[in-house]
């Protein structure tokens, strides 16, 4: 097998755990994993990581779906919501200095953090 | 009623940051739930899943026309992804609600530590890169 290929299968059972365990799509390890081992560009690694969420979110939420996990319509209502975000979020990026956008929701993501260890 | 809209903004935001900074909705999506909706840990996971797989569906087809998608590299992933996905899922669906909701919050404070580092580093007119984890 070729190195790429084994690097790629590693990559896949990384993010997969980590997907499975947080119920998160994994896009936070593949995409820096695909630019840094297998050095693509940030394009093509956020869309080649979007196509690995498509089987990895599937495989985690039929796990979860099984045991009952889920609340179907709170998704549905959410979903409805983040169609519309991504075309708001695509217009505002433009706009908006991605630094200061990243730092403010870091600190917001710290807090969440905080208040879930405590 | 507040708890419907509650949830579409919660939506919103999350898919306006997922668009603006290349970050996926789940890590919006289960601490929200979690903090301010007051969901089990485990409900919140697989309603984040249930919201991710759809979106996920879609962002691969549009990114898939524009040609960013390298297949050679995502089946594989894909294939060991599936794999790791069940036993995670596993993992978290044996592990006590209060403790697996700790282990997410000491992951958030890793990602937050990541970005803020990121951001300091990476050039502030680069380009933002979305995906819907």
């Amino acid at each position: 097998m070729s190195s790429a290929l084994l690097r790629a299968l590693a990559l896949g059972a990384i993010a997969g755990i980590v997907a499975g365990l947080f119920g998160v799509g994994g896009g936070v390890i593949v995409v820096p994993g695909l630019v840094l081992w297998l050095a693509i560009t940030q394009r093509e690694a956020s869309g080649t990581s979007t196509a690995t969420i498509v089987a990895s979110s599937a495989a985690a939420m039929a796990a979860f779906g099984i045991s009952g996990s889920i609340d179907w319509r709170a998704a549905a209502l959410v979903l409805v919501g983040s169609v519309a975000g991504a075309w708001i979020g695509a217009w505002f990026a433009e706009r908006v200095s991605e630094r200061a956008l990243a730092i403010t929701f870091a600190l917001v993501l710290a807090a969440a953090g905080i208040r879930m260890v405590i | 009623m507040l708890e419907i809209a509650g949830l579409i903004v919660l939506g919103l935001i999350a898919g306006i940051i997922a668009a603006a900074l290349g970050l996926g909705g789940g890590i919006v999506f289960v601490p929200a739930l979690v903090v301010i909706f007051g969901f089990d840990q485990h409900i919140a996971q697989g309603t984040s899943l249930a919201v991710i797989f759809p979106t996920a569906i879609m962002a691969t087809l549009a990114h898939s026309r524009m040609g960013n998608v390298r297949w050679e590299l995502a089946i594989p992933i894909g294939l060991t992804g599936i794999i790791g996905a069940v036993l995670g899922a596993r993992i978290a669906l044996q592990l006590d609600a209060d403790l697996l909701r700790r282990l997410f919050g000491v992951f958030l404070l890793i990602l937050a530590a990541r970005m803020v580092w990121h951001a300091w580093r990476v050039n502030d007119r680069s380009e933002p890169t979305p995906d819907p984890s």
